[in-house]
């Protein structure tokens, strides 16, 4: 009894626990304003992700993973 | 009228006390523009980038990038990158207590190496152009397509591709799924041809009337290619106000002529000594897979971008990367900005499953070797700096200074006789510096 | 002017549009809200708001308390609060200025006639003017104010930037939703648009003839918080052998300012700030873009 008790309050803690997660997550358009700045964008500077990727593509054994890691240059 | 900048500093100052005063301090909002000349004009992206290892190679690499957008937020995005390296790479082979001589990958030509010092191959010089075309647009509602090419083209390589991008948004553009395609056709001709994997590097004099003929022996081609096919599936999720996440999965086949036709690897005997040089050799086929995550928190002013990726494939080479980047903002509130970016890399890889320093006499031949230290075990760390500036009518100014070490690890490969004395994994020191200039 | 005094709303965007007649310019407040009620309340407060300073401060409309000081002939004219702060406002701009800005130069519009045409006045009647030039000589304190017999004030230079950070600060005890308000192309904003987008505001170029179509050559900024002021007027100047004699005046020698940029555009967290770095940037005749770029504020320069 005390075991089915115990489960049971396990579960419905994880269930609460993602609806809440659930709900709580995202924002209103109103609430972007912090998001919609340019330094919030994934990729806030293109240039330097291209550069830094030609650059590790080229000294290490990795790639891509952000983006496509793809062939492009004879440099590996 | 002469003023010092002091003074005008105070006008500024002066007036915003003056300015409270008359509107009871009100006026303490500040003020946050964004600007274009156009709504639908080109935007322009220039770098020029610098990057120098001590004592080895050095590039030079210059970007171009022009983006319009159009009324119907259609993105079109031309790019053009022109590089240029020189400068001496490693070869493969490993030091010696005397001096080496290795024939050139052209075949044309010996260079020697002194005692003690890890061999590098100094004829390294390649330019190279790469133009990309993105168009990106709206397809339906919560739908972005997207599409592009890219061409590349060095003086020995030639890579085509084409990719494609669809993104969905879920509950209020807060879930952002993405499902990505990238497909590249890429030919490589290097001078002198291709080598025959694990033939012996022919070593002599090459005016001799006789080595052209006995050069050609260690070649089976003048060219070969590959394929590369990306598939990448990601998803985006705005946590709240201040925090956006990013998880991604990507599956990559690279399919082809993988070995690098300018490495070479010792042969030693038991006392380490090399007996000979032959040409490496990798599988025809890599797949690679990559999880990465990344998260962006914006604090009350700053911003902190981190992420990490865990990259494995089935040359059984993992590697873990973590990047991150601290934005400071330095702004005031006449709208003038600019910002502080330290930036921290740290790379760890394990090494490929074939992968070893050197080979030793009296041991069968492998199916696959490369003693390439970038498919061995290594760290590597960058540190670096970026001071961004927004100027007037909307440009941007930036400069980044970086520091990248690499030290390449042994992984537990006995190393006999006069191996002990040498370095086999020496470190090798970059520094990255590039200017930015947006308008 | 009085019987024109009209708000009137139109739908804009997600939105409405409220506009007004005021100190001889068109009046806009965009808010963004579907309640129309809320509109139109927020439109009357500000349009109230503009007409009390207009009628306050005008130098044409003879019962205003600027015409009053205008007229007092060397007697005190007893001030209230608002007229003393906006009078040591002035005092401040015109000390920080060096004396570039002085609100007692309207005087100088005798002499001056900006109508695009060529007639230039002569030295004796620029000097016959300057006499009566000079901020130092207006005594006040915070209950009144003395002016020398024949000086007159003029707020012109200030009052549209005022009445635009005094709407913003009536319109936010009112409601937090955005709002923009735009008084003759000198204007601030309460807050970004929601959905995150930046207010755009089209500044016309100095060429253009006539307002509302935005021609091509206009210059777009988005803007999400504070204020902007455009000082520089292309249709107000003097052409003479083919030099051209802007309207800005340099108040020491009652000539105008050479080589100004036709048009300066400012941001600042208050509108009067922008108006008043806007002005005093063109007061520095070439110099202007070098004077706001050493003192770090951002600018749209129109040569």
């Amino acid at each position: 009894m005390n075991i089915m008790n115990k489960a049971k309050v396990v579960l419905l803690i994880s269930l609460s626990i993602t609806a809440s997660g659930c709900s709580s997550l995202g924002v209103e358009p109103w609430e972007r304003d912090l998001l919609s700045k340019k330094e919030m964008t994934l990729t806030a500077s293109p240039i330097d992700s291209a550069l830094d990727d030609h650059i590790y593509f080229s000294k290490e054994a990795s790639s891509g993973g952000k983006g496509f890691g793809g062939g492009g240059c004879g440099c590996n | 009228m002469m003023r010092n900048k002091a003074d005008n500093k105070n006008i500024k100052a002066a007036l915003t006390i003056a300015t409270a005063a008359l509107l009871g301090g009100n006026s303490t909002v500040s003020a946050e523009t964004v600007n274009s000349t156009d709504d639908s004009a080109w935007e322009f992206d220039s770098a020029f980038l610098f990057y120098s290892e001590a004592d080895r190679v050095s590039a030079s690499e210059a970007i171009f990038n022009a983006k319009k957008t159009f009324e119907d937020d259609e993105v079109l995005n031309l790019k053009l990158t022109v590089d240029a390296l020189t400068g001496a790479s490693a070869n493969g082979a490993v030091a010696q207590p005397n001096v080496q001589t290795f024939t050139r990958p052209s075949g044309n030509g010996q260079y020697d190496v002194a005692p003690g010092d890890t061999p590098l191959d100094d004829t390294f010089r390649d330019t190279r152009v790469q133009i990309n075309g993105q168009w990106t647009q709206t397809v339906a509602d919560d739908l972005t397509a997207s599409g592009g090419v890219h061409l590349s083209k060095e003086y020995d390589y030639l890579s085509l591709g084409i990719n494609g991008n669809l993104a969905i948004d879920f509950d209020r553009k807060n879930t952002t799924f993405s499902l990505g395609f990238s497909y590249f056709q890429d030919t490589f001709t290097p001078e002198g041809g291709i080598p025959k994997p694990f033939a012996s590097m022919l070593i002599g004099d090459s005016s001799d009337p006789g080595w052209d003929e006995e050069f050609a022996k260690t070649r089976i081609g003048s060219e070969d290619d590959k394929t590369t096919t990306d598939i990448l599936l990601g998803i985006t999720q705005v946590i709240n106000r201040r925090m956006i996440m990013q998880f991604n999965y990507s599956y990559s086949m690279v399919d082809g002529y993988l070995t690098d036709p300018f490495k070479i690897m010792t042969v030693v005997d038991n006392d380490g000594l090399a007996q000979d040089y032959v040409y490496e050799s990798r599988p025809d086929s890599r797949v690679k897979q990559s999880f990465y995550a990344q998260s962006l928190y914006h604090f009350d002013t700053t911003v902190l971008d981190v992420s990490y990726r865990y990259m494995w494939d089935d040359w059984e080479i993992t590697s873990h990367t973590i990047d991150s980047r601290f934005r400071i903002p330095l702004s005031d509130s006449f709208g003038t900005e600019s910002y502080l970016q330290p930036h921290f890399r740290f790379y760890q890889q394990g090494a490929a499953d074939f992968y070893r320093p050197f080979m030793m006499e009296n041991d069968p031949k492998p199916a696959f070797a490369s003693a390439d230290y970038r498919i061995g075990e290594m760290t590597a760390y960058t540190l670096g700096i970026k001071y961004g500036r927004l100027i007037n009518n909307g440009h941007e100014l930036s400069f980044r200074l970086e520091y990248y070490r690499q030290t390449p690890t042994d992984a537990g490969f006995d190393e006999p006789g006069v191996l002990k004395e040498v370095e086999l994994y020496p470190s090798i020191d970059a520094i990255i510096a590039q200017v930015t200039y947006s308008f | 002017m009085k019987n024109n005094r009209l708000v009137s709303i139109n739908n804009h965007q997600d939105g409405y549009a409220l506009n007004f007649q005021a100190m001889a310019s068109p009046c806009e407040v965009l808010i963004q809200t579907r309640n129309r009620q809320l509109a139109v309340r927020v439109g009357d407060v500000v349009a109230n708001e503009v007409w009390r300073i207009e009628d306050k401060y005008s130098r044409y409309d003879q019962l205003s308390v600027c015409s009053i000081i205008n007229n007092s002939a060397g007697q005190a004219i007893s001030i209230d609060k608002e007229t003393y702060l906006l009078l040591n406002f002035a005092e401040q701009c015109y000390q920080l200025s060096e004396g570039l800005f002085d609100i007692t130069s309207g005087i100088l519009r005798k002499a001056w006639h900006f109508d695009g045409g060529e007639k230039l006045p002569s030295q004796a009647q620029i000097a016959a003017c300057l006499s009566y030039v000079g901020w130092p000589q207006v005594q006040f304190n915070p209950e009144q104010i003395t002016l020398a017999k024949g000086m007159e004030i003029d707020f012109g230079g200030l009052g549209k930037e005022y009445a635009v950070d005094r709407a913003i600060i009536l319109v936010k005890e009112l409601t937090d939703l955005p709002v923009l308000v735009n008084l003759g192309g000198d204007l601030a904003v309460t807050s970004a648009r929601l959905t995150n987008i930046p207010w755009q505001v089209a500044i016309e170029h100095p060429d253009a003839h006539g307002a509302g179509n935005s021609s091509p050559t206009d210059m777009i900024i988005s803007l999400s918080s504070g204020a902007l002021a455009t000082s520089g007027d292309a249709r107000r100047f003097l052409l003479k052998d083919g030099k051209r004699y802007s309207h800005v005046l340099n108040a020491k020698t009652g000539w105008p300012i050479q080589d100004a940029p036709r048009s300066m555009t400012v941001v600042a967290p208050a509108c009067i700030q922008a108006g008043i770095l806007a002005t005093m940037a063109l007061l520095q005749g070439e110099n202007a873009e070098q004077f706001l770029t050493e003192q770090e504020i951002k600018f749209w320069s129109r040569r």
